[in-house]
């Protein structure tokens, strides 16, 4: 049964710690578990450990002298803990790092094309493309205006699309939603939902704005201070007092419908 | 005011202004993929001229085919400097890379004089030296050839950055972690922009050897060469070469004026306070990027 449930996991992190310049412990024996398909939000505060947590699955971590130290992680059934970034792109990894950081002096359309792998063939780059304009209209307008000038939701998109291009099986999103209008994280989150729905494209998506992740998410996982303090379904955990409390803003709580949850016993997770 | 004279100064100014293009456009090249300015562009060139007379001289081959055989040494010791050299370097503080560059032009300028000695060889191009006459304007061959190879890397590269490879480059250039974050290979990547710039040394070191001869004097084209690339914009091909003609005519015409009043040696001068000025008033140059700040 437990082989039955790995097996059904495109990603599997198992009590993972990383390091920052061989000193700084950033996360402490983080598991977490994608099953194929669906859609997973990481929540929790600044500095909590997600964007690690992420970083620790794309191997960017080397590009800031972090590395795993303990535990290991697992791609489709292979281990991936010690792979290249490069190599995890290959795989079907690609991870939308915080900030957009789309390449700004490119237009979009180059962006699209700077990400594409090695060996695409052109008809199918620009299938790709097709289908990225398809599901992102905005970005088709623009497509030959400099990036830079997009405005932050279309960057957004373009940062979305660009890592559409590298045909991944698991989209990993460091915060997708930061800085952006309601209405335009509403779309996105809308597209990336069709998205994975229309592709089975696995979503990890790190966020603060819980409530609107747990909107599209079927499960949750809540970090903090570099541990996984709670795991439950998105049902569950909009409706834990805790959650409702610090995360989503909520400020009655109705303590006969909700089991309350000690806080201390979370360290023991 | 003779206008005769002025214009053939101004034409050879930005002829010997295209040869310093030529230079800097290697200087770009590498700009373009790590943000730093490759103080080993003057030794890159000067090896490249000894690799290309090693090859006709010392081995006998005739200069079409040693040229082109040079061209392929040197893109292959442009990877293999990325990969022994710079790629520990990755991730630390730029100028950790430009003192390594600085590292690896007193390197090569000491193995050429290990190898073949301190004392000038020439080129032996076979370009006539007899004037060509423009009207009544003189004009030096080998510099006409060389302004031709200039503009003639010029338009392949500003193709080349259109491709493909060229895009993923320029992303690199942008951005390292997001290039990262797509699977871009930004070691290769940097080891390309390196490889390119040591093909455009070889061009820059037969055209300026046949010129001044080949010495460990040719790595000294750098300090020119960076000031071009500086008053361009450092990441713009186009501003190379636009800067070069510029810096060329300035300096042709400018010291015909001015060496009558100081003695000589306005040349220099004129050089340092363009590249003065440009750091001081325009310091992206003239073409440069500068970071796109959204209001």
């Amino acid at each position: 049964m437990q082989e039955k449930v790995e097996a059904q996991n495109i990603l599997s992190m198992n009590s993972v710690e990383v390091l920052y310049d061989n000193v700084i412990l950033a996360i402490k024996g983080v598991s977490v578990q994608v099953p194929k398909g669906e859609m997973i939000a990481l929540l929790g505060s600044n500095g909590a450990g997600k964007s690690t947590t992420l970083k620790a699955i794309s191997g960017l971590l080397k590009a800031e002298r972090g590395r795993i130290s303990r535990g290991e992680i697992t791609f489709q059934g292979a281990d991936i803990t010690e792979a290249l970034a490069q190599k995890r792109v290959e795989m079907g990894i690609c991870h939308v790092i915080e900030g957009r950081r789309v390449f700004e002096h490119l237009t979009p359309d180059e962006n699209l094309t700077a990400a594409a792998p090695r060996g695409m063939s052109r008809s199918t780059l620009n299938a790709e493309k097709d289908k990225i304009y398809a599901y992102f209209p905005r970005l088709a307008e623009r497509k030959n205006s400099q990036a830079g000038y997009l405005s932050g939701g279309e960057q957004q998109m373009l940062a979305i699309g660009r890592a559409l291009v590298t045909q991944p099986k698991l989209l990993m999103l460091d915060e997708p939603s930061l800085g952006l209008a309601p209405f335009l994280v509403e779309e996105i989150f809308g597209i990336l939902q069709k998205i994975n729905k229309d592709e089975g494209l696995s979503v990890l998506l790190v966020e603060q704005n819980a409530l609107a992740a747990l909107e599209i998410v079927s499960q949750g996982y809540l970090i903090e201070n570099g541990r996984v303090v709670m795991h439950g379904t998105a049902e569950a955990l909009k409706s834990n007092s805790d959650i409702q409390e610090f995360y989503l803003g909520g400020g009655e709580t109705d303590f006969h419908n909700v089991k309350h949850y000690s806080r201390r016993k979370r360290w023991l997770s | 005011m003779d206008w005769v004279f002025l214009s053939e100064l101004a034409i050879n100014g930005a002829l010997t202004g295209l040869l310093y293009s030529l230079f800097a456009i290697g200087l770009v090249l590498i700009y373009k993929a790590s943000s730093v300015p490759n103080l080993a562009q003057g030794g890159l060139t000067m090896v490249g001229a000894y690799v290309v007379l090693a090859l006709a001289r010392d081995v006998g081959l005739p200069l079409w085919l040693a040229i082109p055989l040079a061209a392929v040494v040197m893109f292959g010791l442009g990877f293999g400097i990325e990969r022994v050299a710079l790629r520990r370097l990755a991730g630390r503080p730029v100028v950790m890379i430009l003192m390594l560059t600085l590292g690896l032009d007193i390197f090569l300028r000491g193995t050429t004089l290990a190898i073949w000695g301190g004392t000038s060889r020439s080129m032996e191009l076979g370009v006539s030296y007899d004037p060509l006459f423009l009207g009544d304007i003189f004009i030096s061959r080998i510099h006409l050839v060389g302004a031709g190879v200039a503009l003639a890397l010029f338009v392949a590269f500003m193709l080349f950055f259109r491709t493909r490879t060229g895009i993923k480059l320029r992303a690199i250039a942008d951005d390292y972690m997001a290039s990262w974050s797509v699977g871009i290979s930004v070691e290769r990547g940097v080891g390309l922009s390196w490889a390119l710039a040591s093909v455009v040394a070889v061009a820059a070191g037969v055209i300026w050897g046949e010129i001044q001869g080949v010495d460990q004097a040719l790595s000294l084209l750098l300090l020119k060469g960076l000031t071009v690339a500086v008053l361009g914009g450092l990441d713009s091909i186009l501003g190379a070469v636009i800067a070069g003609i510029i810096l060329g005519v300035v300096e042709n015409v400018g010291a015909d004026f001015l060496d009558p009043l100081v003695g000589g040696g306005s040349r220099e001068l004129i050089v340092a306070a363009v590249l003065i000025l440009t750091v001081m008033i325009r310091p992206h140059g003239l073409f440069g990027r500068h970071d796109i700040e959204r209001v």
